[in-house]
């Protein structure tokens, strides 16, 4: 069975029905830095009306570049870029309809909060009654009311941060582009933060494309998740798609933890699954995950990866290995990380098991197993060529 | 085993200008511990390691290296590692990384062979992915390489202790996620002593033998993540440490194993670990999201309520939940591991949790001068 299937987006509310429609299109997007840098490689994608878009990737893989694409700051070397319909490749920024917040805030010093907010008001042509809705609303929203009339410096990160998004939200864009918003913030006020934009994501009910290095901030965030590599797609589509059935080796490397295996594709079973024999031995796997038909690819080399927190500290399951403990991690609050050395001839590997039950782990061999079913299989390694996954993944 | 402790700090204190950063710290780390110390900016967590350093001269107080007055001894003679955030000006910028990571090795008084500097260097590089950049000059790198560099340059020196300023802040979140495996390999393999700070709670828990929490310019705690986290000595810690739901509330009724507590989510019990305040005192409680039960299975906890769902969030291993309970302004965070159940399509749920699983704190903090109202203010 497949987990995505019986999982809705994060923010599924029954009045948002209408958010089938298409907000964002860009289709054929390809920049060329005038060094001959090609930073965003010919990539398609859409972004429905009010859902939370998060582009994530390893530093360099033109993730900002799009971003800054989409808001007009960077022109494009071809492709085209629809808002709500609307061909706005060539438009001018201000014309775009399009918010953008971004790491450093850039308040204006000498004004206050509440001029600060209403500043880009003033350029548009609306009755002062209109101003003043607005502005009020998102003081009130912000939680901003008793801030009105401070300046930016007695504010503190955090503050900053909901008077630099009240400010592009009073202009109530289309699209708001978000460019790692909470990069520098510490931990605890991230975390708050991150509800923080939730939550005015649901009540502002716009469409957010926010851009960050931290999958796990993207996991918490997105309705829509884009992975983005050496200026390619991997995937776009819900966490639990990106999660539980990503398309390539590298989405399923760099989203999240996972433990990843390369063997042949040897034999199919009667139930649909399928046995891949690598050094470390023969495991049966699901083959849900697989876009080519069986046969195809039976004998072929296949990569699979399984979620360290679908491997058990026992024999139980169909899937086996031997193992040696190197290292426990126990993360209060959290589930608990076992390092492991599988123990097999001739070869050697690292994997990663996380329970939230583990109480005590054992010292040296232990046996260690999980199911055929999330067994993920990998057909591709990436869809940028000749990769070097390990190195690709970690960014520079 | 030595017999004194590797770092012995006695009645620390530092002010800049007017303002007390170290006040009176007194701690003891024994030789071959990781010590991780967190707390929130301005806390004097990176004086404290600058004064070890011996870049920052202490006003009152002794520091003592393996037994050994500091007072005299010039941060060169120190025999301490440092990996500062500010690592740019420290690569000298005419060597390339491979030169610069052998300078330590090369200045000791009995440097290594040659042959053994280059296996050690070639180790680093590939331990912080970095090998391709051997031959560069600092300029040619990223940022985090930069960092890399710097890292693999005090570690190689396998310094008997070695201090570390938030080290891993910079990098791209896999890499950074790979390399705290990394330093707790090599903490092991090293066998020095590591003093640590860092802002990232996850970091600091999954690295420490044992964790200092500071405040203000004083020791909140010492102890192992699992103490911290489970038993902290005031709502202070148990707020910044991890994530929690705190609570206002006044003490209403005590018995020998519970006490009843007023709350604005309603009366809440809450287990009497032993010194329990008396009634009408005012405190904080702390639940933490992980021990709070959604759904079905909320009805038969002791505590349990109706919500409101006001969101829910899948990554994968975990689902948080946000739920709001009628006449409270702030949200109430739940996490549960897994995938969503039933619950995730409703409106309105339950949740519960048990008298264990919320503590009551009459004591803020150790500074004395912090409220329950501004713990719930201070993230803001």
């Amino acid at each position: 069975m497949n987990e995505a299937d019986n999982l809705l987006t994060q923010s599924d509310r029954p009045e948002q029905s209408e958010s089938e429609r298409v907000m964002l299109d860009v289709s054929g997007l390809t920049k060329i830095y005038p060094d001959g840098t090609l930073a965003v490689d010919d990539i398609d994608f859409s972004v429905d009306a009010g859902d939370f878009c998060v582009i994530i990737g390893p530093s360099g893989c033109g993730k900002s570049t799009t971003l800054h694409s989409l808001v007009g700051n960077l022109d494009v070397t071809t492709g085209t870029i629809s808002l709500d319909g609307v061909d706005i490749t060539d438009q001018p920024t201000h014309d775009r309809d399009i918010g953008l917040v971004f790491q450093d805030f850039q308040l204006f010093p000498h004004l206050s909060v509440a001029e600060n907010i209403v500043y880009g008001l003033e350029q548009m042509e609306l009755d002062d009654q209109e101003k003043n809705r607005r502005t009020e609303r998102l003081l009130e929203m912000m939680q901003l009311e008793d801030l009105a009339d401070r300046d930016p410096e007695e504010l503190s990160a955090g503050q900053k941060q909901r008077v630099a998004l009240a400010r592009s939200l009073v202009l109530e864009p289309k699209l708001l582009l978000l460019d790692e918003p909470l990069g520098d913030m510490d931990y605890k006020l991230q975390k708050r933060m991150e509800r923080e934009l939730l939550r005015i994501h649901r009540e502002f009910d716009t469409t957010f494309i926010y851009v960050t290095h931290d999958q796990t901030q993207a996991m918490r965030l997105a309705d829509q998740i884009i992975v983005m590599n050496d200026g390619q797609v991997e995937q776009s589509g819900s966490v639990a798609e990106i999660y539980n059935s990503p398309n390539t080796a590298f989405v399923s490397a760099f989203v999240g933890d996972s433990n990843t295996f390369t063997g042949n594709l040897e034999k199919e079973h009667i139930d649909g699954s399928v046995t891949v024999n690598t050094d470390l031995g023969s495991f049966r796997a699901s083959s849900a995950n697989l876009q080519s038909p069986i046969d195809e690819v039976l004998g072929s080399e296949m990569s699979f990866s399984v979620r360290p927190q679908h491997l058990t500290l026992s024999g139980e399951h169909e899937n086996t290995l031997e193992c040696r403990v190197q290292d426990v991690i126990w993360n209060p609050g959290s589930s608990t990380q076992v390092l492991l050395d599988v123990q097999a001839d001739g070869a050697s590997k690292e994997i990663s098991l996380k329970s939230w039950e583990v109480s005590t782990v054992p010292e040296g061999n232990v046996q260690v197993s999980w199911k055929p079913e999330h067994t993920i299989l990998l057909e591709q390694t990436s869809v940028v060529e000749g990769i070097d996954l390990q190195k690709d993944i970690l960014g520079s | 085993m030595a017999a004194h402790p590797a770092i012995d700090i006695d009645s620390l204190s530092k002010k800049f200008g007017d303002e007390l950063v170290l006040d009176r710290i007194d701690l003891s780390i024994n030789d071959g511990e990781f010590c991780v110390v967190i707390g929130p900016s301005g806390c004097g967590k990176s004086t404290l390691l600058k004064c070890i350093a011996g870049v920052s001269d202490p006003d009152t107080g002794e520091i003592h290296l393996r037994g050994k007055n500091t007072e005299a001894q010039p941060a060169r003679n120190r025999n301490i590692g440092l990996v500062f955030q500010e690592f740019e000006e420290t690569l000298f910028p005419h060597k390339t990384v491979e030169e610069n990571i052998a300078f330590g090795l090369r200045q000791k008084s009995e440097p290594p062979s040659e042959e053994h500097i280059e296996g050690r260097i070639d180790e680093m590089l590939d331990l912080l992915a970095i090998a391709p950049t051997k031959s560069s000059y600092p300029d040619e790198l990223s940022g985090g390489q930069q960092q890399r560099v710097e890292l693999a340059r005090q570690l190689v020196r396998d310094c008997d202790i070695t201090l570390f300023d938030d080290p891993l802040a910079d990098l791209d979140y896999k890499l950074q996620k790979r390399m705290e495996i990394e330093m707790r390999r090599l903490h092991k393999e090293l066998e020095s002593t590591f003093l640590y700070v860092t802002h990232n709670q996850d970091q600091a828990l999954k690295l420490a033998d044992r964790l200092i929490v500071m405040n203000e310019g004083v020791i909140e705690q010492v102890g192992t993540p699992e103490e911290v986290y489970t038993n902290p000595a005031n709502a202070f810690v148990g707020r910044f440490v991890g994530d929690s739901n705190l609570l206002i509330g006044n003490v209403v009724q005590k018995t020998e194993s519970e006490i009843r507590i007023e709350t604005q989510i309603g009366e809440l019990s809450v287990s009497n670990t032993g010194d329990q305040p008396t009634v009408d005192s005012e405190g904080a409680v702390l639940i933490r999201p992980e021990d709070v039960v959604i759904g079905d299975d909320a009805e038969s906890c002791r505590n349990n309520m109706d919500v409101v769902l006001e969101g829910k969030t899948y990554t994968g291993e975990v689902t948080e939940y946000s739920v709001s309970v009628s006449g409270y302004k702030n949200e109430l965070q739940v996490v549960r591991p897994g995938k969503p159940g039933d619950i995730g399509n409703k409106n309105e749920a339950k949740i519960g949790f048990n008298p264990n699983a919320a503590q009551f704190f009459e004591e803020m903090s150790v500074t004395g001068d912090i409220q329950a109202s501004d713990l719930l203010e201070a993230e803001q």
